[in-house]
């Protein structure tokens, strides 16, 4: 059997999960008295509105009152809950002056606003980020990491998460200009969780994407820091953490390596049973990428008790969870004999006949994976083990699933059942019993489907444990006397 | 080829003579055009003459012409040359959609199927504009147009349903959803409005619908693979739409005729199927339109009437909801007390109404009715899906579905009551209910296998079914009179045994009812009671307790093959074996009735076979009637025979190949029965027997094998000094056996019965051969079946011939072949046999080969002492779990049981063979002979046997190999 990566077309026609880590995100309305003030009502803090042409003149303005002024409009405009005007602002040329703020360190409060303003520009479209990145903001940013305001740092951490969520172009832009060191950095024990928060998730988009992967000295720095991070008690963090080991472990197996290496498996897959899905989702999606790897890297997983957790995962409610879980399971199930052999032992065939009875479409189709798997790299016993657990009868029911490549799957986990039982001299018992399933009726069937794979697969099915095959070199000729002549010609023999 | 007038002519002259009927005028013509159709512009002259021939016949016939050329030759093979020349195909591609839009229907639809021929080679790539050619004219506002545009998409679209998900397919799919997808939903939405503009306009309306129901199937196409992104954003638009035409209805749409589904059916039908196709595969997805949908198509159901026509949509309407309530989280759509109760009151119970068609069917079609009724063959009918919602509702409201029903059943009940003969199917509606709410699980074999414990079926037994059968009209209500029989022969593992006991006068007696399904149901049940199991694997209802009903139960049963319709009724004659078989003795007094009125029988249906079922459980009967008569009286086989071989023999002469095999079977067990020499009137036959053509039908095969087996046991003198000539002809039948993976066990059965019975010396000459073509078999495809059988062949053979004999032979074929043979196959694969017999068999063998074969103490053949001890194998296979025996299960032998698929219709359980162990007399106790084998070996040669035990055998088998010489009381020295 053959462990399956995660993605098997590239071409989607689904929506993009909606329960993946957010790429980008926008600074909205952290100083609440700023926004959302009712117009006509008297305000003790005025809010000067500025025109986009005020903008302009104000940001090239000389005197730093008039830059604070307008840039503060400009973030103000950038952070209001609804349709900021992003392209707008892009089109106003304001952005290099706006780096060029980054740049004043005798101005603090300019400083910080031309931050967060370019933070949300960042986290606009693809074509937003690049007008950042062009505007020079990239050694801007990551100089102010080291800003002595707290609140400066911070908001450079955000913005330069936007960038390198963007893709694997800016990411490694801001990893050749070295932002790993100072941002690392920040990280101590009295870093508010607050800001630590910020970095998690800037440090998990850094070890985001493929096509190419992160540099590998970049991860190797990353790691330890995302190892100890991932222990914090702070939900939101560990889950960033987790994120970030599920991208490095969405990789060739010298990846996963490194990751196993960290001894980071215990902790994801105590993670992974957590109560809380935003921790469980990215916990189970980094475990379940580590058992596409070796056989050495998925008995780590199992070591670290993986198949304990997993049969509550395959029951859960969420349907995402089962396909995930099931997944993970498939790729367990792939390996040698004595990995099946744990998993049948700690009592996952219960839990993955219920899934394939009843559970989500897209998880029943994992879960016959599970099962391909098992009858491929099984032993004999196993094999028989996982029909007394009672597969087969949910199983033989998907042979009427809405799609093609499942039905192909079932039917060829029927031909390694036969083959199985060959060994057993127990042919003609699996022939029964498939037909007291109501198997054979559909495997019948499935003679006229419309696939020409499967219909093959059915018929090669019915052909060969249903119907007879002759030797005819071995038949007799017939004599004069018009009976069967008794005669052979002698071969050399070696068995 | 011009596309000139002149041309054109010729064509049109052509494509006429296709029409003609005279194949002297029609073939030639057909010729030609094949001919020609290779030459440029040849495809242009067919579009040029289906658009604008003079005559229709013309048109259509060009049209046809065309679909079929272009299935021919479209598709360019690789390496091999393109049939179609490339201006043609871009021609072909500039002008069909156009033309077959602008053509009548019936050219319409050829012009589709070309252009989705073309589509599946061409589109995407080569035909880039197809779909915005195609889009294009959505907005053109004529739906004759649309509608071809819509049937041409749907044919080019509808593989995504059944092909595998591939980046090409989904690249392509992609690229329709762009194109595709919004035109499509703004059509849908669009024809929805022109719907009711046009409400009032009925050929505007058949036209409208017709879209919708094609727009329904793109909708599933497209929505098969995965659920897009268009369509998920676009659910609301599509689903309260298709909300809508669900619960709509307009007087213009309702059709007449009563049998065959309108649009407004198939359109409903269509949306269901899209509903499920969300239910099962977007579950997540379509949670927030599901309840509106469960809504929708209740009520739906509640408004459909009893009409043929609305059997599908019903049937599958009430299948979706049966496989959502079943779902933990859409319980509480369910829940609700008064939900339930018009679930139960208006969906269920009214699909369980006995209807006029199902009346016409009981009383005109019984064969049909009984199929349906009793094996199940009901999926698409309103009562089986009503069934199962029944069901599926139980699973978490079996408390309050009960409740609901137990009041229906009693107002029903209760109606009946008032005036039977007016109201009878009242009752019969509520014995359907109360079966479907009790029944859980059902097989064949068993009836009724879980029951809901809140029904209780034996009060209602009592009460409601047995006094219909104690009704002395046994004519009066037959559906009633089925029902009852029916919920007998279904709760029989529920109602007790007393209550069965009751009844059973009650079956005899309906088996002279004049309908065909009562009179059936009667032989049925009584079939299946007396299957039934007791205590200690006996039967239930056992001989004793029948002894007062014998001669009336086999009367009626014969008799019920005279009614009207039933004189080759499989249900009566399977009771008829099946009585048979459970009286045993007690039919032996009627038995020369018996056997006169099944050979009538047997001669009138070898006219016209048709019946497989009859004819297997008459034969099945005539096996019975001579076991049990010869069990008492050995003598009475003549008499049997004297009734049988004239029918036998005209069967053979007129080759009636379906009773050949039933013949043999029948003729094995007489020839068994004789205890002397071998009748002349069977060897007469013998010749025949080996005949090619008899050994070509593999379902005579097993018979055959078992008739010449009989042949060998009792007359293998005779034929070794009688027809000592035939004999090449009787290996040759072995060797034609053993060339076939299937049917290779049977050569063997036939060859260890030559081996075991003819005298050495009549197949001395032969017996090279036969190892030779064993070999070859081995060396070219050796199958884990054959490999068994030549392990207890060889073994067999040495113990007729002598451990000697064998190491000779093999060695005589090829040098050192014994020792190639042992260490190779008996070794690895002696734990493969299986069989106590075939073990044994085996076991003695090996204990020869062992003990009293000298090459085995003085050449290299030793190592199979030291190197790889034969021994150790031999020990294993004693000490391996024995095989269960198998119990006399012969009594409750179905058909379906038999096995093997081929012959699953030719063998005889109540013929079947005693086992036959040919070592039974020489060897008792195979480890007590292996213990006294080698203590006789090593008084032969002192000393030598014990260090080659020591040397070679591992500590565990050792302990056992000492046990044998224990039980043995001998000792080695």
């Amino acid at each position: 059997a053959l462990r399956m990566q995660r993605v098997e077309v590239s071409i989607e026609l689904r929506k993009a999960k909606k329960d993946e880590q957010i790429l980008k995100r926008r600074n909205v309305s952290l100083h609440v008295k700023d926004e959302n003030v009712p117009p006509g009502q008297n305000s003790t803090h005025k809010i000067i509105q500025l025109s986009l042409e005020e903008i302009v003149e104000g940001v090239n303005a000389n005197s730093p009152k008039l830059q604070l002024l307008a840039t503060q409009a400009t973030r103000r405009m950038l952070s209001r809950q609804k349709d900021p005007p992003i392209s707008q602002i892009v089109q106003l040329g304001i952005i290099p002056r706006m780096v060029e703020f980054l740049g004043r360190a005798d101005n603090a409060a300019l400083q910080f606003e031309a931050a967060w303003a370019l933070t949300n520009i960042a986290s606009g479209t693809s074509e937003h980020t690049r007008a950042v990145v062009d505007g020079g903001a990239i050694p801007a940013l990551i100089s102010l990491l080291s800003s002595p305001h707290m609140h400066i740092s911070e908001q450079s951490v955000w913005a330069l998460g936007n960038l390198a969520g963007d893709g694997p172009l800016y990411r490694d832009a801001l990893i050749s200009h070295d932002v790993i060191p100072p941002l690392l950095a920040l990280v101590s024990p009295v870093t508010p969780v607050g800001f630590l928060r910020n970095i998690t998730w800037t440090l998990s988009n850094l070890c985001r994407n493929k096509n190419p992967y992160p540099p590998l000295d970049a991860v190797q720095k990353i790691l330890p820091v995302l190892v100890c991070l991932v222990q914090h008690e702070d939900k939101e963090i560990v889950t960033d953490c987790c994120w970030a080991l599920s991208y490095l472990t969405d990789s060739c197996n010298d990846r996963i390596q490194i990751v196993v290496d960290t001894g980071v498996l215990p902790r994801l897959v105590e993670l992974m049973a957590s109560m809380n899905l935003i921790v469980m989702t990215p916990a189970l999606r980094a475990v379940g990428n580590v058992v596409t790897g070796t056989d050495q890297q998925t008995q780590a997983a199992i070591n670290a008790g993986v198949l304990a957790v997993l049969p509550r995962l395959l029951r859960h409610t969420k349907p995402e969870i089962q396909k995930e879980a099931a997944w993970t399971l498939s790729n367990i199930a792939a390996g040698p004999s004595q990995q099946i052999q744990q998993l049948i032992t700690c009592g996952l065939l219960p839990p993955l006949v219920e899934l394939l009875d009843k559970g989500d479409f897209k998880a029943q189709k994992e879960g016959v994976w599970v099962v391909a798997n098992i009858t491929t790299g099984g032993t004999v016993d196993q094999v028989v083990e996982l029909v007394r657990s009672g597969v087969l009868k949910p199983l033989l029911n998907l042979l009427s699933a809405k799609d093609s490549k499942t039905i192909l799957i079932i039917l060829d986990i029927v031909s390694n059942l036969f083959l199985a039982a060959e060994k057993l001299g127990e042919t003609e018992k699996l022939c029964l019993l498939l037909e007291e399933l109501n198997g054979l009726e559909k495997i019948e069937n499935l003679q006229n489907h419309e696939n020409s794979l499967v219909y093959r697969a059915a018929l090669n099915i019915i052909e060969k444990y249903f119907s007879g095959e002759e030797n005819s070199d071995l038949e007799p000729q017939t004599g004069q006397d018009g009976l069967y002549d008794f005669s052979v010609e002698k071969q050399e023999f070696d068995f | 080829m011009e596309l000139s007038d002149a041309n054109l002519q010729t064509l049109t002259e052509y494509l006429k003579k296709t029409l003609d009927p005279d194949p002297a005028i029609r073939r030639p013509a057909e010729k030609f055009l094949e001919s020609v159709e290779g030459s440029q512009n040849y495809p242009l002259l067919l579009l040029t003459l289906l658009e604008k021939s003079q005559e229709n016949v013309i048109k259509v016939c060009a049209s046809v012409t065309f679909k079929n050329y272009i299935k021919r030759n479209w598709r360019i093979v690789e390496d091999e040359p393109n049939k179609i020349c490339e201006s043609d195909r871009i021609a072909i591609k500039a002008n069909i959609v156009p033309l077959m839009l602008s053509s009548p229907e019936q050219i319409q639809k050829q012009l589709s199927d070309a252009i989705s021929i073309i589509g599946r080679e061409d589109f995407p790539q080569k035909w880039p504009d197809l779909l915005t050619e195609m889009v294009n004219r959505f907005q053109s506002g004529d739906f004759h147009v649309i509608n071809g545009v819509l049937r041409t998409a749907h044919s080019l679209f509808k593989r995504y349903r059944h092909e595998f998900k591939s980046n090409e397919l989904w690249t392509e799919i992609k690229l329709v959803l762009d194109a595709f997808a919004l035109p499509l939903t703004n059509l849908f939405k669009a024809t929805i409005e022109l719907c009711s503009t046009h409400a009032n306009d009925a050929s505007a309306l058949k036209v409208l619908f017709s879209s919708l129901i094609l727009i329904a199937k793109l909708f599933y196409s497209l929505n098969f693979q995965d659920l897009p992104e268009f369509f998920e954003d676009n659910m609301e638009t599509w689903m309260t739409n298709f909300h809508s035409l669900l619960t709509l209805d307009n007087k213009l749409l309702q059709t007449d005729d009563e049998e065959e589904a309108g649009l407004l059916e198939l359109l409903k039908s269509q949306i269901c199927d899209n509903a499920a196709l969300y239910a099962q595969k977007y579950d997540e997805e379509f949670q927030p339109y599901l309840p509106r949908f469960v809504t929708a198509i209740w009520n739906l159901l509640v408004t459909t009437g009893q009409e043929v026509k609305y059997d599908l949509l019903v049937s599958n309407a009430i299948q979706f909801l049966a496989s959502v309530c079943e779902r933990p989280h859409y319980k509480h759509l369910f829940e609700d007390q008064n939900t339930l109760t018009s679930i139960c009151e208006k969906v269920i119970v009214p699909n369980m109404e006995f209807r006029a068609a199902d009346e016409e069917a009981f009383e005109d079609n019984s064969e049909e009715y009984i199929r349906r009724d009793l094996e199940g063959s009901d999926i698409d009918t309103r009562r089986r899906a009503a069934c199962d919602l029944v069901r599926g509702l139980c699973k978490f409201f079996e408390g309050p579905v009960t409740g609901i029903f137990s009041g229906y059943v009693n107002s029903m009940l209760q109606e009946y009551a008032k005036n039977p003969s007016v109201n009878w199917k009242h009752k019969d509606a509520a014995i359907y209910l109360v079966t479907s709410l009790a029944s859980k699980a059902q097989t064949q074999k068993h009836g009724i296998t879980q029951a809901n414990e809140l029904v209780n079926l034996t009060e209602f037994f009592v009460n409601h079914i047995q006094p219909d059968l104690k009704s002395a009209t046994v004519n009066e209500f037959p559906v009633l009179k089925a029902d009852g029989i029916k919920y007998i022969m279904i709760f029989r593992n529920q109602v007790p045994k007393e209550q069965l006991l009751v009844s059973i006068p009650l079956l005899i007696n309906h088996l002279q009812a004049e309908s065909i399904v009562v009179h059936t149901y009667a032989a049925h049940a009584l079939e299946r009671l007396f299957t039934m199991r007791g205590t200690n694997n006996t039967t239930l209802i056992t001989a004793a307790e029948m002894a007062p009903f014998v001669e009336v139960l086999l009367t009626n049963l014969f008799k019920a093959l005279t009614l009207p319709g039933s004189s080759e009724n499989e249900y009566i004659m399977k009771a008829i074996m099946r009585s048979f078989s459970l009286l045993q003795e007690s039919i032996i007094p009627y038995i020369p009735s018996v056997i006169t009125q099944l050979t009538q029988k047997l001669l009138a249906v070898s006219k016209n076979p048709s019946k497989p079922h009859f004819n297997h459980y008459m034969f099945e009967s005539i096996c019975l009637s001579i076991r049990i008569t010869c069990k008492a009286n050995p003598e009475a086989v003549g008499s049997f025979e004297e009734a049988l071989f004239l029918v036998f023999t005209e069967i053979l002469q007129n080759d009636v190949q379906e009773f050949i095999p039933y013949v043999f079977q029948v003729m094995s067990l007489l020839l068994e029965m004789h205890k002397n020499e071998i009748p002349s009137s069977y060897m007469a036959l013998f010749p025949h027997l080996l005949q090619p053509v008899l050994w070509e039908r593999t379902g005579n095969i097993p018979p055959l094998v078992r008739l010449l087996q009989a042949f060998l046991e009792r007359g293998a003198s005779t034929i070794a000094s009688a027809a000592a000539d035939k004999i090449p002809g009787l290996l040759g039948v072995f060797q034609k056996l053993i060339a076939s993976k299937a049917n290779d066990h049977q050569g063997f059965y036939l060859l260890n019965s030559i081996i075991e019975h003819m005298p050495p010396e009549s197949v001395d000459q032969y017996r090279k051969q036969i190892f030779i073509l064993l070999f070859q078999r081995l060396q070219n495809s050796k199958t884990t079946k054959f490999i068994k059988s030549f392990l207890v062949f060889i073994n067999l053979y040495c113990i007729r011939y002598g451990a000697l004999a064998l190491q000779e032979i093999f060695d005589s074929i090829q040098p050192k072949m014994f020792g190639m043979v042992l260490e190779k196959i008996i070794i690895p694969e002696i734990q493969k046999v299986s069989g106590q017999v075939e073990k044994k068999i085996c076991a003695v063998g090996i204990t020869k080969i062992l003990t009293e074969c000298p090459p085995m103490m003085d050449t290299e053949y030793t190592k199979l002492w030291y190197v790889i001890p034969l021994l150790q194998a031999l020990i294993g296979l004693f000490e391996l779990p024995e095989d269960d025996t198998i119990p006399d299960e012969e009594h409750f032998i179905d058909i379906e049981d038999t096995p093997g698929y081929q012959t699953a219709f030719s063998q005889l359980a109540f013929a079947g063979k005693k086992e036959h162990d040919p070592v039974g007399q020489m060897v008792n106790n195979p480890r007590i002979h292996l213990a006294q084998s080698l203590h006789k070996l090593s008084t032969a040669c002192p000393g030598r046997v014990l260090s080659m035990l020591s040397t070679s055998l591992n500590a565990e088998a050792l302990q056992y190999l000492q046990g044998y010489l224990q039980a043995a009381s001998v000792s080695l020295l």
